[in-house]
């Protein structure tokens, strides 16, 4: 055996996935088509936002790589929905582009059993219907006991602007071609989807005057290892489409490879191309568009909002009839980039394919979009696949504990039509979800299994004991007729306008943390027997190789349904669509029944 | 979704639902004894399982509802394999229902169909075979009559559950596109819908105000007759009964002072009293009775108070108040609402006015579509009390608005199916250009 394990890919899934098995002491082999590459951010300069601010709180939180990342290398930060209530609060951060890439490139290669190689991975090694390694198209056999496979948008992948078109999984880079048809034959349900980039325009070109400029607020770190950072606070530009802008669409949209056919995979609704937009919306005035820093250091700026896959020349004639765009130079252009996934259906909720033991899917290849949700399937698949060597049985991250929960589940319930990107409404429980708890609900986790270090474990405790004295204080201290905690259950108090003066020696954070939970409370008890019905419901495991055609009396609508999906418990095989809830309860009858 | 689950209190009735000698009512559930305890008349927590009880059964404000027999089980015994009783009643369908509406009352919850079953055997209290037999009555009544909700709905109920939730819909999709977008892509400020909000609450509470009428017929109203000694009470006690050949039982209480009866006026099944006379008693034994009589008045759907036609009497108006004139044979009236036992004259216009009256002038137009199960009421109050919490929380944030107007919408589901998170996403994609 070369390896205990081999991560193909190095983008957000496969940093996570890497260092996961890595830092548990396996000897762990990362391959990728381009070491340079690793790290990308193929799209907006950011990391963070709703739920996906959420997302990144939780990796960090179980030992996860992606907090580090961006607190290093963050040129703005903010926190959105600020006045919208404290659940559906999240930080975001810019990202230096150049340096997030240096910086995971650097910590990949810090770690002992971690081993970098570039090469192109074209198979995979099949014994016994378990992985045993990967053939490489230089030829290469390498041997392992697991297998992540991150590919992103790689597996022929391909770009389309106008009336041209290339086989890459990025503007200039080569998609991988071979693993595709190689994985069909194996059995894998394969489908396209495709997503889009808007172009990047020159700096010193633009007319800074004619936009408005966003500042960012005071930089607050994600991970909960960070006391502060350290943020040269960039700003971001804001201006607007117009009708001209929208003529010339209309008027070339025939050359959209998208409207033409010769795009057949399914796009993400929650962020359409600027052509979409003008197409679905005819009465709208004007679109918002951002214009953001891609790194210190370099001029290029990415234009948020206007992500097409028009031929270049259409491309430059609307940005040109944007205020403060009316002489950038285009330095990349926009692009449509269409790839194979693998369907999620076919997973467990490990994230294990349920066609080839011990191999582990992570990232855009399972249908997703989006650094975050990338990163966190990756940390998951990494997690699980050390436990797969380790002989453990797997960790499943609920939907009442994390956003990462609600995430692979939904994946591998109910799989995905589009680019699947985490929303704040998909979570039943959004209120205990919220960010800065993250580290309460899934640290322990992260400590069980040996990920979080020693050092996390002790802030941990340190920071518990602190939210516990900060509590105690506030029951016994009084404000007005009350105690200071039952006063700032009512909406609007303020802890720090409460004069207690034992609170000053208190971090920010710690207090905020505590105000938050305390108005919260009389809510969360409302959601907390949902909560307790659900677990119930998702400890009733049932047996991976569990026969549906022995039991009696589910309809035949919900068996296929069920066979499909082979749900790990009852509180999933619920949550298949169009399953009746009486079915549920005769397979609960009868899971119960096989056991003996 | 709606599952089936174990440990929640709930009850059903054993026996079927149409008047008899006696019917069993059983319940099952973490707790149960000790939520029932208030209601009974001897102290059950020092009773082993399995033993009877005698006893008997009261609502919350202590009203006597029935003399009954308890069996009471405890954990590991019994059917389901929890803590479990089963009351042994009357089986008039008036003591069926009070005894239910008591049960919920406390927390108990009516039972999904088959879910005694199986609780049973999610205890271990069934072997292999036995499961599989519930396997088949559970599949075999999916196949029949759809364990989906929407298929039990009339036409009118889901049309306009499907309207409101739409309506509820659009509102969560409003709130949620900026949750889920923020100030960037979305900067106006939300603000809660109060007018559309309050549209939807009074529509929903006037739907669930239809289902008093509905419910009149499946379970029916209590009546009692009432008036002066000799005014003519028995008389129209006996004639109404023997007009209606519909008698079920009639029992004469050997401790009580009234007399009732099981009757059905016009489709409404009617508990029928004929109580004591009320005037002033000399005996202590007919005070009581008295006494007893005013109960019964007080908690009446309806009281036909029975005018003597040949003697001066009032009685004070009231809503559930319908007055009569007896001895129509004799005063030669013809006006107004009298009758004649003796000629059986006028009596049809009594029935016919008593059914009237139950029915209601409430009655809401034929517009307002009626719901006639408890599930679907208490379906209709949840999803109107979250949306009035949903108001209440503005100064919270929006976050939590969203939650209480999910909950509203989850408490629709059982009349029109499920929304999903994608439901709602789907409908922000459609309504709101976004795409940062």
């Amino acid at each position: 055996m070369d390896y205990d394990a081999i991560v193909v890919g190095g983008g957000h899934a496969g940093i996570e996935a890497a260092l996961a098995i890595s830092r548990e002491g396996f000897e762990t082999l990362m391959i990728t088509q381009s070491l340079d590459a690793i790290g990308r951010m193929s799209c907006n300069p950011s990391i963070g936002g709703l739920a996906k601010g959420n997302l990144v709180r939780e990796i960090d939180a179980l030992g996860g790589e992606m907090g580090h990342l961006i607190d290093r290398t963050m040129l703005q930060f903010r926190i959105l929905n600020r006045r919208r209530g404290p659940a559906v609060q999240a930080p975001r951060a810019q990202a230096d582009k150049f340096s997030y890439s240096r910086l995971a490139k650097e910590t990949l290669e810090r770690e002992h059993h971690l081993h970098l190689f570039m090469d192109t991975v074209v198979d995979l090694l099949i014994e016994d219907g378990s992985v045993a390694g990967v053939v490489t198209e230089r030829g290469w056999r390498i041997s392992s006991r697991v297998l992540v496979l991150t590919t992103g948008t790689f597996m022929d992948g391909r770009i389309f602007i106008g009336e041209y078109d290339a086989p890459c999984g990025r503007l200039g880079e080569s998609a991988a071609i071979g693993l595709g048809d190689s994985l069909r034959r194996l059995g894998f349900h394969t489908g396209r989807m495709k997503t889009g980039t808007p172009a990047r325009v020159r700096l010193s070109s633009l007319d800074l005057d004619e936009m408005e400029r966003q500042e960012g607020d005071a930089a607050e770190p994600f991970s909960f290892d960070d006391d502060a950072v350290d943020c040269p606070q960039l700003p971001c530009y804001v201006t607007y489409t117009n009708e001209e802008t929208h003529r010339i669409i209309r008027d070339n949209i025939s050359r959209s490879p998208l409207y033409g056919g010769k795009i057949v995979g399914r796009g993400p609704r929650y962020c359409p191309s600027i052509e979409d937009k003008v197409v679905r919306f005819p009465d709208r005035e004007r679109h918002q568009i951002f214009v953001e820093p891609e790194g210190l250091g370099s001029e290029e700026m990415y234009l948020n909002g206007l992500s097409s896959s028009l031929p270049e020349d259409v491309q430059r004639a609307f940005i040109h009839t944007i205020p403060g765009l009316r002489h950038a130079e285009v330095m990349r252009p926009a692009y449509a980039v269409e790839y194979d996934y693998l369907d999620p259906l076919d997973l467990y909720p490990t994230l294990e394919s349920k066609l080839i033991r011990s191999l582990f899917i992570a990232g855009q290849t399972n249908g997703t979009s989006g650094y975050e949700e990338a990163a966190a399937q990756g940390l998951m698949a990494g997690i699980n696949a050390a436990e797969r060597i380790k002989g453990e049985k797997g960790i499943i991250l609920s939907r009442t504990d994390a956003y990462i929960g609600v995430l692979i589940d939904d994946l591998v319930t109910k799989g995905t039509k589009e680019p699947y990107r985490m929303f704040t409404s998909r979570a039943e429980y959004r209120l205990s979800l919220r960010h800065d708890t993250a580290d309460e609900r899934l640290t322990p986790i992260g400590i069980r299994i040996g990920l979080a270090s020693g050092e996390r474990a002790e802030r941990f405790e340190h920071k518990k004991q602190e939210l516990c004295k900060v509590e105690s204080i506030l029951r016994s201290a009084r404000s007005g007729e009350k105690s200071a905690y039952e006063r700032l259950k009512e909406p609007g108090v303020d802890i720090k306008e409460l004069g207690i003066t034992d609170l000053e020696a208190f971090p920010d954070q710690i207090l905020r943390r505590v105000e938050l939970d305390i108005r919260y409370s009389g809510y969360l008890l409302r959601q907390e027997r949902e909560v307790e019905k659900a677990r119930r419901e998702e400890n009733m495991e049932i047996p991976p190789d569990f026969d549906y055609d022995s039991v009696e009396g589910i309809s035949s609508e919900s068996r296929e349904k069920l066979k499909t999906v082979r749900p790990a418990s009852i509180g999933q095989a619920a949550r298949i669509s169009g399953v009746r809830v009486s079915d549920i309860a005769v397979l609960a009858v009868a899971v119960r029944s096989r056991r003996g | 979704m709606a599952h089936y689950s174990t440990g929640d209190p709930i009850y059903a009735l054993a026996t079927p639902y149409s008047p008899s000698a006696l019917a069993v009512i059983r319940a099952s559930g973490d707790g149960v004894i000790s939520l029932l305890q208030p209601l009974f008349s001897s102290d059950l927590s020092r009773k082993p399982g399995g033993s009877a009880v005698h006893g008997y059964i009261s609502d919350k404000r202590g009203r006597r509802l029935d003399e009954v027999m308890l069996l009471i089980y405890s954990s590991g015994h019994g059917y389901t394999g929890e803590e479990a009783f089963e009351i042994m009643c009357h089986g008039s369908l008036p003591v069926i229902r009070s005894i239910s509406a008591a049960l919920e009352e406390i927390g108990i919850r009516e039972a999904e169909r088959g879910e005694f079953t199986y609780r049973a055997f999610m205890h271990g209290r069934m072997d292999l075979t036995e499961a599989e037999a519930v396997e088949e009555i559970v599949g075999a009544r999916t196949e029949r009559a759809g364990s989906d909700a929407l298929e039990r709905l009339t036409g009118s109920i889901r049309r306009e559950a499907e309207a409101i939730k739409e309506e509820i819909l659009d509102i969560l999709a409003s709130v949620e596109v900026q949750l889920d977008y923020g100030e960037d892509d979305v900067p106006d400020e939300w603000v809660f819908p109060s007018e559309r909000v309050s549209r939807i609450i009074d529509r929903l509470d006037l739907i669930a105000s239809t289902y008093t009428s509905s419910r009149l017929y499946s379970h029916g109203a209590t009546v009692v007759l009432a008036g002066r000694t000799n005014a003519g009470k028995s008389s129209l006690y006996n004639a109404m009964l023997k007009e209606n050949r519909a008698i079920v039982s009639s029992e004469e209480g050997t401790t009580r002072d009234y007399i009732e009866a099981d009757a059905e006026l016009l489709g409404i099944p009617v508990r029928l009293f004929d109580t004591a006379g009320l005037r002033d008693a000399e005996g202590d034994v007919e005070r009581e009775g008295i006494r007893r009589s005013r109960t019964l008045i007080d908690e009446a759907d309806l009281v036909v108070y029975v005018l003597d036609g040949m003697e001066a009497d009032c009685y004070p108006d009231g809503e559930r108040v319908l007055k009569v004139r007896s001895k129509r044979d004799l005063t030669g009236l013809d006006s107004g609402l009298s009758f004649s036992s003796v000629t059986g004259e006028g009596l049809d216009l009594v029935i016919n006015a008593i059914a009237d009256r139950l029915k209601g002038d409430e009655l809401p137009s034929s517009d307002v579509p009626r719901i006639d199960s408890k599930r679907q009421l208490d379906a209709i109050k949840e999803a109107s009390s979250a949306l009035r919490d949903a108001e209440d929380a503005v100064m919270m944030g929006e976050d939590v608005v969203a939650m209480y107007l999910q909950s509203a919408l989850s408490s629709l589901s059982a009349l029109t199916g499920e929304v999903t998170s994608e439901d709602v996403l789907e409908r922000l994609f459609s309504s709101f250009c976004l795409g940062k």
